[in-house]
């Protein structure tokens, strides 16, 4: 598997104007924070392949390749959140949603957009505290290695903001579409 | 409020929260951080993330990224269809050759790519044409395809079957072993009836040819010298060798499973680039886009299915449910019945991902109490969740067919692919008389499993 879920639940609605400014600022950022992954993924599956061809040819100890894997994949996976969010690419179950009239569809999915902004912002919060204790406390991993943690947990409380702007962007965006047409 | 009334509205939040359409994700994290608030100590709230990073951040689980550019290398490259050209010369032989030629080349690049709808575009964009050409009937070519693509799951590396070894606690060099066998009796049944199919509709063209003069393409017959078969070869066998490397990296006790996913997505990139010549960052792009999508989208899933069946464990809900279950006193096949049953209908509303990290801790203690092998239990409940790929409602494979011949009618594919629905669940049957099918491989090759 992968099971292919990368088709898209449904496209993203258009973007008053008043909100214009945030989204392109947001789609840069999250052109960039892509192409940042895209480097990262590459490196993860080098470090790992290192790790392989280095035990084997120079019979060295591989302490800090599996870690250093994580981070990175780790990192990845939270920046690009809200990247797929932008084109709404995590999936959902959209059985009710297909038979419900439009005009209570639209409550529905302001719901659902303001419970998931809800929960990633509460999300990116406690990661931001997560984040701040470890630096403050310079804590490690408890490997040989030991790299600071601040580093995964700032990876992933910014992934985690990014992904709350995104849905904050959509859910506004969804209120003030809906007030013009009325 | 007692475990069960607890359990019971979790349980009815969750199907709410899921329903609603919120993305999976972020409805199993936000009912798992509901519930910490109104039943946990205080406390627990503010360890959230710590909790999921905790969970996620094993490199067994991270190795599932690279698997998927594995797969998006090769899939995203002509890779599919050389496979798909080469074994058809070499099959052509052969009676219902086409057909067997679809079958193995689905179970290839399968192999490789890991990928059940990505194996389906890319086989069944150059098969389901030559198919169809060649007389097969529509529903029969799109049968074929569906099912072929669903091996993908089944023959490792397979990401469903990480997640399982992750849930269960079990050895996923064991795991991935233990697939072969049942991978090679699907293969093995799939091409049968492909044959036996071929040869009613061969027969009822000859009969139409006999009594109306009508022809068909099914008539035609096309033959490929010894030359044309070999010139195939250079095509085929680098991908051959990337999987034996893969394989010999992982089994020869080189890689831990998680560095043969690295090794194996260098390896994939390198040949692509080398073969297909795709290696400017215009040709990576789309690579590395569509491997960032699909994962990013499957760690969250999963990341928040940890978090959500932490709390179903914290609250005790998990074990009270296991507990329930043991006490039915089920007879054992009936229990195995009864949880095989529960998957396939989850099946028709959640990903294979979400279905294994949230019923694990439910239905794993009891199948284990009444006495069965888990390895070989996740070997069944693959096959189960690969059937839920190509029957209706959800039945992603049938989506994607009909995305690359949108000619057929949905009716024919669908009707194509329930012979092989049969099939697989004659495959489940086999294996559960016979378990050694997907026991034998891993305690020859790794010994006898110990106890856990």
């Amino acid at each position: 598997m992968s099971h292919g879920l990368e088709v898209p639940s449904h496209q993203a609605g258009p973007v008053p104007p008043p909100l214009a400014p945030l989204a392109r600022l947001l789609a840069a950022v999250n052109r960039a924070v892509l192409a940042v992954s895209m480097v990262a993924l590459i490196v993860a599956a080098g470090v790992l392949t290192y790790s392989v061809l280095s035990r084997y040819f120079l019979k060295a100890a591989t302490d800090w390749q599996d870690e250093a894997a994580v981070f990175l994949l780790v990192g990845a996976t939270f920046l690009c959140g809200a990247y797929v969010q932008s084109y709404r690419g995590h999936v959902g179950i959209e059985a009710v949603a297909a038979i419900l009239p439009e005009s209570v569809n639209r409550i529905r999915r302001l719901a659902v957009d303001a419970l998931s902004w809800l929960f990633c912002s509460f999300f990116a919060w406690k990661s931001w505290t997560l984040f701040y204790e470890a630096l403050i406390d310079q804590q490690t991993t408890s490997s040989s290695w030991a790299p600071p943690l601040a580093i995964p947990y700032g990876l992933m409380a910014a992934g985690m903001t990014l992904l709350a702007l995104q849905v904050l962007v959509q859910l506004l965006s969804e209120i003030l579409v809906g007030r013009r047409r009325r | 409020m007692t475990v069960v009334g607890i359990g019971l509205l979790f349980g009815v939040v969750t199907l709410v929260v899921m329903f609603s359409g919120m993305p999976i994700a972020f409805s199993l994290g936000s009912v798992a951080v509901v519930f910490m608030y109104f039943f946990m100590p205080g406390a627990s709230l503010d360890t959230v993330t710590q909790n999921v990073y905790e969970e996620m951040a094993s490199i067994t689980l991270l190795s599932i990224p690279l698997f998927i550019l594995k797969g998006a290398a090769v899939g995203r490259s002509r890779a599919g269809q050389d496979l798909y050209s080469a074994l058809h010369v070499w099959m052509s032989r052969v009676p219902g050759g086409l057909g067997i030629a679809n079958v193995f080349a689905c179970a290839l690049f399968a192999a490789m790519a890991g990928s059940s709808p990505a194996t389906c575009s890319a086989i069944g964009s150059a098969g389901i044409p030559e198919m169809r050409k060649r007389g097969y009937s529509p529903g029969f070519a799109a049968g074929i395809i569906a099912a072929g693509g669903t091996l993908g799951i089944l023959l490792p590396p397979s990401i469903t079957m990480i997640l399982y070894a992750v849930a269960a606690e079990q050895s996923l060099g064991r795991l991935f072993l233990a697939g072969i066998g049942p991978g090679l009796l699907l293969v093995t049944l799939f091409a049968l009836y492909a044959v036996y199919r071929y040869r009613l509709e061969h027969a009822d063209a000859v009969r139409a040819f006999n009594e109306r003069g009508a022809t068909s393409a099914y008539l035609d017959d096309t033959r490929y010298t010894l030359r044309d078969k070999i010139e195939m070869l250079p095509r085929v066998l680098p991908f051959v060798i990337l999987l034996i490397g893969v394989m010999v990296a992982l089994y020869g006790g080189f890689a831990t499973p998680s560095e043969t996913a690295g090794l194996g997505a260098i390896l994939a990139l390198l040949l692509v680039a080398s073969i297909y010549r795709l290696w400017t960052p215009n040709d990576l792009k789309p690579i590395l886009t569509a491997t960032l999508k699909e994962s990013t989208m499957l760690m969250l899933i999963i990341g928040m299915s940890l978090l959500y069946s932490y709390v179903m464990s914290f609250l005790h809900i998990s074990q009270s449910a296991a507990e329930w279950i043991v006490g039915l006193h089920l007879a054992k096949w009936w229990l195995l019945a009864a949880v095989l049953l529960l998957v396939v209908v989850l099946g028709f509303f959640l990903p294979p991902v979400s279905i294994i990290l949230m019923t694990a801790p439910i239905l794993l203690p009891p199948l284990k109490a009444a006495g069965f092998d888990l390895i070989w239990f996740g070997v069944l409940m693959t096959i189960v969740m690969e059937m839920g790929l190509i029957h209706p409602p959800v039945g992603l494979n049938i989506f994607v067919i009909k995305n690359v011949a949108p000619d057929i009618p949905l009716a024919d594919v669908i009707w194509g692919v329930l012979p092989f629905v049969l099939l697989m669940l004659l495959a489940v049957v086999l294996i559960s008389a016979f378990p050694a099918i997907a026991t034998g491989v891993p305690t020859l090759l790794m010994g006898p499993a110990t106890a856990r």
